[in-house]
């Protein structure tokens, strides 16, 4: 497992989209980050995950250049300042905003100019993009016309026209339906697919699982986890859930079995039937298969039998749980 | 700076889209347009033709009032030729030089009484024109003599001019009051005024006590003067004298002559002395010698500037008010999150600078082609105004000062607007800062009446000390030759505090405009300001 990013073996030829060095930032007496490097290969989709108030959005802020970090370096596309290379960069901010009274193209088109196109590509590039995302009766409304799912779609393709190689997010998903959040899904895979490089942050775990090939979690500023997902599960127990009437005490007697509970979630006590729903937590190397055979051979009849990989979301609440409670009340 | 014009071309074409910047555009040259216009208009509709019944039993006032009634229409007449003259004559021979012959017009040129009188002689209106017509400018309108104000109706039909003057008064009630028209050459006209003589007038004369009267008893001034008694003026409309005194100065200039004539005195003599005046004029030692006559030019050159203070006011007022909402909706929308990852804060606060400013010399662009515009259109026609109005804008520097007021002015409050702005995220929070700053600007709106009286006095020249107020002070001393100390000073010192208050408001604006939650105390900006790194 390597929490530490990409070094040594691994060094590609390609050197890093995105590279942060001890960056630290304090507002006042606050720290809002603290200590954080990774970095960023070209071409993947990173999901940068954290609880509120972790420092994410100011991380951002830092990689883009708003706010400057107390101390720390950051190398973003090869240079040292984000506004050098802002032609190349994209950045849908986390609290959605547009210009009221402008028109949805023209919207597009100005952030394009500001991005280094010439008024007459950026406009043609507005239209194109609209017209691609199902906007384009709505090209000519001003945007307070606009529905909030609507309006953010148009702020995505406002971050997007100039077709930037690196493409910050901050939080897309918020605020979307389901089928929107799909369509957002969808751009960013479309994204990636361009060999583009994504990075986005959300606290909503299924989304970062489903698009991202690796993930940076973050809490009260500290980074918690860098890497792909799958060393990410692995940093929990594997587990298995049995339904069984039976006691279940040889169970808990193997070497395999770190420990065992009830769930409790949606049955107070037992089922019906009288059986019992169990949690076993199993060591890193344990073959679950030697649970079943324990089951056989001592008699404990199973009514079910699973054996489930850590989601996200817990591998989450496991590892920033405890913070995220604690940022709750702050 | 690339970056900067993009922004700043946003915000030109984005504002110039809103209402209010339409509504400023076209606002001031309509105010402008009516207030010229609305006198003419005035002059031309709103007083109609008056009519008056003149009874005169005594039979020896109505011809002299009538006479006089005329003379005072034959001045408005000349005047009026004059006017015409000078704006569609040319000048006789003259190419530079005097001219070869004199202008036979000349003698008319003055309005004293003895021009009027050679006008009259020489046969008026059609003199006049004859003289005039070689010399017209190709194209020239024709003559439109004025309306007469006044013009007399016969008594009503039915109503005996024989009778008492109480019960003749009495029957003409209905006339005066507007519920029964009377008719002249066979139109229903109104009656809006009579005046009764009664049979003896010299009955009627008061003396002083000491003065018998020559000739007669002098018995006057010991009877109490009785309705039957006086010459009654008879009309609804309270507050319009003019045709009473009219009358009134006709009548009594000739019962003076008459008494004169009672006393032996010779009549050329008197209509000589009648024509005796003293020449007055109003000097000025500030202009130059030769030319120091007041004249209403002086009048027009001493409030002008107010008028353009009020504009620089206005113009301020309403961009400084564009900057705000367009700050804090950047703001308030989080739009500044995205601008900020392509521009700098300098470059976004330059471009938003320069678009508003752009904006605002559109408008008050806008506004000084409108005044000209209206100014010269009018000017050739009905308004004397007008015409003396644009001369006194070519004369000065109004306009070029107004234009270097406005900027500076504009950017000098713009930095106040930009740090509140960045601070504020929401209309609503900014207001109580605005409050501030309306109060700090009401006062040049408060001088501007009292600065012109004594422009070149000390609250003037206290205020044009004040970075704040310098704009609106020296353009309303404008065209009052300020020392060179006060107009090149104040001007030095204006763009120094306002390239100060700018790299304040930078400071300021860097930090608050990504700032989310309460705004910041005073205290804390200033630290701001004063911090070294942002």
């Amino acid at each position: 497992m390597d929490t530490t990013g990409t070094t040594g073996a691994a060094a590609d030829v390609k050197p890093p989209v995105l590279e942060l060095r001890a960056i630290t930032k304090f507002y006042g007496e606050f720290k809002a980050v603290d200590d954080l490097s990774f970095s960023l290969q070209s071409g993947s989709i990173c999901g940068f995950l954290g609880p509120n108030g972790a420092g994410k959005t100011t991380t951002i802020r830092m990689i883009l250049e708003i706010i400057k970090p107390t101390s720390g370096t950051i190398t973003i596309l090869g240079r040292s300042s984000a506004l050098e290379v802002r032609q190349r960069i994209g950045y849908l901010p986390e609290e959605k905003g547009l210009y009221k009274k402008m028109k949805a193209w023209s919207v597009i088109a100005y952030f394009a100019t500001l991005k280094g196109l010439s008024r007459k590509a950026a406009r043609e590039r507005a239209y194109e993009l609209l017209e691609r995302y199902g906007l384009k009766d709505f090209a000519d409304k001003p945007t307070d016309a606009l529905s909030k799912g609507m309006g953010q779609k148009v702020q995505m393709l406002a971050s997007l026209a100039h077709d930037p190689e690196f493409v910050i997010l901050d939080e897309p998903f918020s605020g979307l339906d389901p089928v929107n959040q799909q369509v957002m899904e969808e751009v960013i895979r479309d994204i990636a697919r361009r060999g583009r490089t994504v990075l986005f942050s959300t606290h909503v775990m299924q989304h970062a699982e489903r698009l991202c090939d690796r993930i940076l979690l973050i809490a009260k500023g500290r980074k918690m986890f860098e890497g792909a997902i799958s060393d990410a599960k692995r940093l929990l127990p594997r587990r298995v859930r049995l339904e069984t009437g039976d006691a279940i005490a040889a169970l808990q007697a193997l070497p395999q079995v770190t420990s065992a509970h009830r769930l409790e979630s949606h049955n107070l006590g037992p089922t019906a039937n009288g059986a019992v729903e169990w949690e076993l937590e199993l060591h890193e190397n344990a073959d679950p298969q030697a649970i079943l055979q324990t089951c056989f051979s001592q008699g404990i009849r199973l009514k079910s039998f699973n054996q489930t990989d850590p989601t996200l979301h817990e591998v989450f609440v496991r590892l920033v749980g405890t913070e995220a409670k604690e940022a709750a009340f702050r | 700076m690339k970056y900067a014009l993009l922004v700043a071309w946003r915000e030109y074409a984005e504002n110039a889209k809103t209402k209010g910047f339409w509504i400023g555009l076209f606002l001031m040259p309509a105010i402008l347009f009516l207030s010229i216009q609305v006198p003419v208009w005035l002059e031309e509709k709103a007083t109609p033709t008056r009519y008056f019944v003149l009874l005169d039993q005594s039979g020896s006032l109505a011809p002299v009032i009538e006479s006089s009634l005329e003379r005072a229409y034959q001045r408005k007449m000349l005047s009026a030729l004059n006017e015409y003259a000078r704006k569609y004559g040319q000048a006789l021979n003259g190419t530079g030089g005097t001219p070869a012959t004199p202008d036979p017009l000349s003698e008319f040129a003055e309005g004293t009484p003895r021009a009027l009188e050679t006008f009259v002689a020489r046969g008026g209106r059609e003199h006049f024109l004859v003289q005039l017509q070689p010399r017209l400018k190709p194209g020239a309108p024709t003559f439109r003599e004025p309306r007469r104000v006044f013009q007399r109706a016969d008594l009503p039909a039915g109503i005996s001019p024989k009778a008492e003057l109480t019960a003749i008064a009495e029957e003409l009630r209905p006339y005066l009051r507007g519920s029964t028209k009377s008719a002249v050459d066979g139109r229903p006209v109104e009656i809006s005024a009579a005046v009764l003589i009664p049979p003896h007038v010299d009955k009627l004369i008061v003396r002083p006590a000491a003065t018998p009267a020559p000739g007669t008893a002098a018995q006057a001034n010991t009877r109490s003067p009785g309705p039957p008694d006086q010459i009654q003026y008879w009309s609804i409309n309270a507050s319009d004298f003019s045709l009473r005194s009219e009358i009134e100065q006709a009548v009594n200039t000739e019962i003076r002559r008459q008494e004169y004539l009672a006393r032996g005195m010779d009549g050329a003599a008197i209509r000589a002395v009648e024509q005796t005046y003293a020449a007055f004029a109003s000097l000025n030692p500030k202009k130059e010698k030769g030319k120091e006559a007041i004249d209403t030019m002086d009048t027009i050159k001493q409030w002008a500037p107010s008028g353009f203070v009020y504009l620089l006011w206005l113009a301020i007022f309403v961009i400084i008010q564009m900057l705000l909402n367009n700050t804090i909706e950047e703001k308030s929308n989080r739009i500044i999150e995205v601008l900020l990852s392509s521009v700098t804060p300098g470059e976004l606060m330059m471009g938003k600078l320069f678009g508003i400013a752009a904006i605002g010399l559109t408008m008050v662009g806008a506004w000084m082609v409108a005044l000209f515009g209206i100014l010269s259109w009018k000017s050739g026609g009905a308004s004397e105004l007008a015409g003396q109005l644009l001369t006194v804008l070519h004369s000065s520097n109004l306009v070029p000062l107004f234009a270097i007021y406005f900027l500076l002015g504009y950017l000098m409050y713009s930095a106040f607007i930009l740090s509140v702005g960045s601070v504020c995220n929401t209309i609503k929070e900014a207001q109580n800062y605005m409050g501030v700053l309306t109060m700090v600007m009401m006062v040049p709106l408060l001088t501007m009446t009292f600065i012109p009286k004594d422009p070149n006095g000390s609250l003037a020249r206290i205020l044009s000390w004040i970075p704040l107020y310098t704009p609106f002070t020296m353009m309303n001393r404008a065209t009052a030759d300020p020392p060179m100390i006060d107009l090149i000073g104040t001007l030095v010192l204006l763009i120094f505090s306002t390239a100060v208050a700018l790299w304040m408001s930078g400071k300021i604006f860097r930090l608050g405009i990504l700032r989310t939650g309460q705004p910041p105390k005073v205290i804390e900006m200033l630290r701001w300001v004063t911090r070294r790194d942002g």
